[in-house]
């Protein structure tokens, strides 16, 4: 039975949903686990930093393919171990900038995956944020400096907000104790609200953004989908659970036998806006109908 | 050649026959059906596939179709020098309504960008930017929509510009970017049968969709779209399938339909295997079929031509030995038919045979002592009762040659012989000619009967005559023989009276033989006979008086006889 290494930056509870869509996705490539494939995880539990390590466990394993899902990070340390088996990865971010592949339809090397477009729309999120607060003069960016997309998120931000004529606040944050204060720092400001710049590590700590920004009652944006279903105002980013599946059905077509190379980067069609009409109102800044009707879900 | 081989070769050729005309039937049959069954499934796959092809083409017209329709809600109403907020809420609605939009542009009467929404730029409201010699607006307004050539976004996704005009000039147009992507879905989606596929080329050939996403995300490359372009191709604009080679080299039956708008071409492709399986399942079937009804037409040809020779070789069989004389053999035929009448007439005649054998058998028996037609006339009297012993009256004749003894103590055997061949010739010839029984012969005497076995009439007289009959022979012998200076002479003597005849010897050595003292008379009177002379008994005188001149010669002392016996003589010079 094949074995799937399957590095993941976060722990199971945190990557249920995403593990989910992968399964799915190697099911479509006629792969179930247990039945005629085996998944060895390994789990950082939010340590990115061991996840080069952990990467290094699983080439050293008897694995027929390398899973590296949620995020550049995960991608670059299963890459950077320089092992000859195939790689499928899965982030928000552009993986040829990332010199991650050679380019979308000729990967090269050993390593092919998908990409949600999340990195890409980050100045989207500004501009949504500069939709819902029109009298805003300043608004404040997160972005997590140890993200190897931080920097060409940023930039993009800043030639953004030259667009829509409103200034940034960078603040940054990269451990789970710095998000308290990125959220006092706005509650100073009323008319300012957040725009995290697109990360996994927020992304999978989206209940705790939530909570922070209600407590806070901070208008706040992220990635991912998560972040409104638990409550905080909205979100926009790529539907990550077409881009898991996605990573699935290429884990599978790699176990049949078809070539990294031969595979190219899907980037994920889908870009996802979810708003929470329940916390616009008990922050005081209601959508227009124009973004409403453009959401994709609406919580209410 | 042996009676073996030309069996052999009789049931080859009725083998080869028979076997011929059952299997050509049967391969003609077999051969027409299947290529009758080839054309027709052809023509049905052919006909198949091209409903195929035109449904997908109509499939993927839906998808396009249902993205312009949708662009039209945005050209309904005219532009006014104002922000129009509706308007940006209509296009946000739509972008979550139609997934393969990318962005929108909206373009006023004067060609001026009045708004443009992107799922991944910035939006832009307002901006004012002069675009009324965009391509795309200067198209849509010549036909209405317009479709720009394919693009594939950094190399890679395929995406189309779609550009709609309303029904007049104040609505403006709407521009909008395609991600082709998204007919992932639909093509595939499309089934073409259990393993055919379809998949989509724009007009210059590139590939758009495919149920393989990661061939339509290098569609921009030659080294993708080649051999899809070169399936196009193959089934060119005739109508009708073709059949050409994937990229796998794979060998595929493909028929092609148009999408009208965007000028592409959808191709709907089935592996051959596959599309052929129902004729490649008719022909082995056929196959099948032949080889067993080959096999079964073997068996029978071999049964029947065994059937056919075997009474043939039993009658050859037969036959021979018939031939070789073992006549009580029968031919066993039970065909009902010529051959088991041949076989009747076989046994019929072997039958007649072993007759024939029989009677040509006792013939040749009875000719030993009998005349020839004697032997005849016993014969046709059916049975042997005729030589079976009884007493009877019969006239018993002796010859010999005088001074033979001497003779053939001084000559050479040849000459014996010849002298004796020649003498017994002539007398044979007598013998028959008077029906006479020849008892036996030795050296140079031989003894006959008349009137036994079979009665005539006046047995006396005709052996007189038979007698004179031989004498007359022989003395003409005789003057021969004195020329070679052989120095014989011949007497005869008879004598009738009852003597005991009958067959003696045994199995094969059968002789009729007289038994009496008329036989010692007669034997005695023929020793008494000097050359040329002929002696008969008084009772053969009687017999011949006055036909005969028969002269008295008076009472003679003859040996064996106890008193002297009245003698009678024909003399030969007398005759």
């Amino acid at each position: 039975m094949p074995v799937v290494g399957y590095l993941c930056p976060e722990s199971p509870e945190l990557f249920a949903s995403r593990l989910e869509a992968f399964r799915q996705g190697l099911a479509e490539a006629g792969f179930v686990e247990g039945r005629n494939v085996t998944i060895d995880f390994r789990w950082a539990n939010g340590q990115y930093s061991r996840l080069p390590a952990l990467a290094a466990e699983l080439v050293a394993r008897n694995v027929a393919v390398i899973v590296a899902p949620g995020g550049a990070p995960v991608a670059l340390a299963a890459k950077a171990t320089g092992t000859t088996k195939t790689i499928v990865f899965e982030m928000g971010g552009d993986p040829v900038q990332l010199r991650v592949v050679d380019s979308l339809s000729r990967p090269g090397g050993n390593i092919t995956g998908v990409s949600s477009l999340s990195v890409d729309v980050s100045p989207k999120r500004l501009e949504l944020m500069r939709d819902l607060l029109p009298a805003a003069t300043r608004l404040a960016v997160v972005a997590n400096p140890t993200s190897p997309t931080a920097e060409s998120q940023l930039q993009k931000l800043h030639a953004a907000a030259e667009t829509l004529r409103v200034q940034l606040q960078i603040l940054n944050a990269s451990k789970e104790e710095e998000f308290e204060s990125v959220f006092a720092a706005v509650a100073k400001d009323a008319a300012s609200g957040l725009v995290f710049t697109s990360d996994p590590y927020f992304a999978f700590r989206s209940a705790r953004l939530a909570a922070l920004a209600m407590k806070y009652r901070a208008p706040a944006i992220t990635q991912t989908r998560d972040f409104p279903k638990a409550g905080g105002l909205m979100s926009y980013g790529g539907d990550f659970m077409q881009s898991h599946r996605r990573a699935g059905i290429y884990a599978g077509r790699v176990l049949l036998g078809e070539k990294p190379s031969d595979l190219p980067v899907q980037l994920v069609t889908k870009v996802e806006l979810v708003v929470n009409l329940t916390a616009a109102k008990l922050l005081g800044h209601p959508f227009s109908a124009a973004v409403v009707a453009g959401a994709d879900e609406v919580i209410e | 050649m042996i009676p073996q081989d030309r069996f052999r070769g009789l049931f080859h050729k009725y083998l080869i026959a028979l076997f011929l005309a059952v299997a050509i039937p049967l391969a003609f049959n077999g051969v027409t059906e299947a290529w009758f069954g080839y054309r027709d499934q052809r023509a049905r796959l052919d006909q198949w596939l091209g409903v195929q092809s035109a449904s997908a083409a109509a499939e993927i017209h839906d998808f396009i179709h249902g993205i312009t329709s949708q662009l039209g809600w945005l050209v309904q109403l005219p532009w006014t020098d104002e922000p129009d907020e509706r308007r940006r809420t209509d296009a946000l609605r739509l972008l979550r309504q139609a997934p393969a939009i990318a962005s929108l542009t909206l373009l006023d009467s004067n060609g001026l960008e009045r708004l443009y929404i992107s799922r991944i730029g910035l939006n832009r409201i307002e901006s004012r930017t002069n675009r009324s010699a965009d391509p795309a607006l200067v198209g849509a307004k010549a036909d209405q929509v317009w479709f720009s050539d394919v693009s594939y976004y950094r190399g890679s996704e395929p995406y189309i510009t779609v550009a709609i005009v309303g029904n007049r000039p104040a609505v403006g147009a709407v521009v909008a970017e395609v991600n082709l992507k998204l007919i992932w879905d639909v093509i595939s989606a499309i089934k073409v049968g259990k393993t055919g596929f379809a998949f989509v080329l724009d007009r210059s050939g590139r590939l758009i969709a495919h149920p393989d996403i990661s061939l339509v995300l290098r569609g921009a490359e030659e080294a993708t779209s080649g051999p899809f372009r070169a399936m196009r191709d193959a089934i060119g604009p005739k109508a009708g399938f073709a059949t050409s080679q994937d990229a796998q080299g794979q060998y595929v039956a493909a028929s092609a339909a148009p999408v009208q708008g965007p000028d592409w071409t959808v191709v709907v492709a089935q592996p051959l295997s596959e599309a052929y399986a129902p004729i490649y399942g008719a022909l082995w079937r056929t196959a099948a079929f032949l080889a067993i009804s080959t096999m079964l037409a073997g068996i029978l040809a071999y049964a029947l031509a065994d059937r056919m020779t075997e009474p043939i070789k039993l009658l050859e069989e037969g036959t021979e030995r018939i031939g070789a004389g073992s006549f009580d053999h029968r031919i066993s035929i039970h065909t009902g038919d010529e051959l088991q009448r041949l076989a009747n007439s076989f046994n019929k005649m072997a039958a007649e045979l072993a007759l024939a054998q029989q009677h040509q058998e006792r013939i040749a028996k009875l000719k030993r002592f009998l005349a020839p037609q004697v032997a005849d006339l016993v014969d046709r009297a059916g049975d042997d009762s005729l030589l079976d012993g009884r007493r009877t009256e019969v006239v018993v004749v002796f010859c010999d040659l005088r001074g033979f003894t001497a003779f053939s103590a001084g000559a050479s055997p040849e000459d014996v012989m010849n002298v004796l061949s020649e003498y017994y010739e002539d007398l044979g010839r007598v013998i028959a000619k008077f029906e006479a029984t020849l008892i036996n012969f030795s050296g140079d005497g031989l003894m006959v009967l008349v009137n036994a076995p079979v009665p005539v009439d006046e047995p006396a007289l005709r052996a007189i005559d038979l007698a004179v009959d031989m004498q007359k022979k022989v003395q003409a012998l005789i003057a021969g023989w004195r020329s070679l200076g052989y120095h014989v002479g011949f007497g005869i003597g008879l004598a009738s009276g009852p003597a005991t005849v009958g067959r003696i010897g045994y199995k094969d050595r059968l002789d009729y033989t007289a038994i009496g003292s008329v036989v010692n008379l007669a034997a005695r009177l023929c020793a008494s006979a000097a050359d040329k002379e002929i002696l008969v008994d008084a009772k053969v005188a009687a017999d011949v008086k006055g036909k005969r001149p028969v002269e008295d010669l008076g009472d003679r002392a003859i040996k064996g006889f106890d008193k002297a016996i009245p003698v009678f003589g024909i003399s030969f010079d007398a005759l």
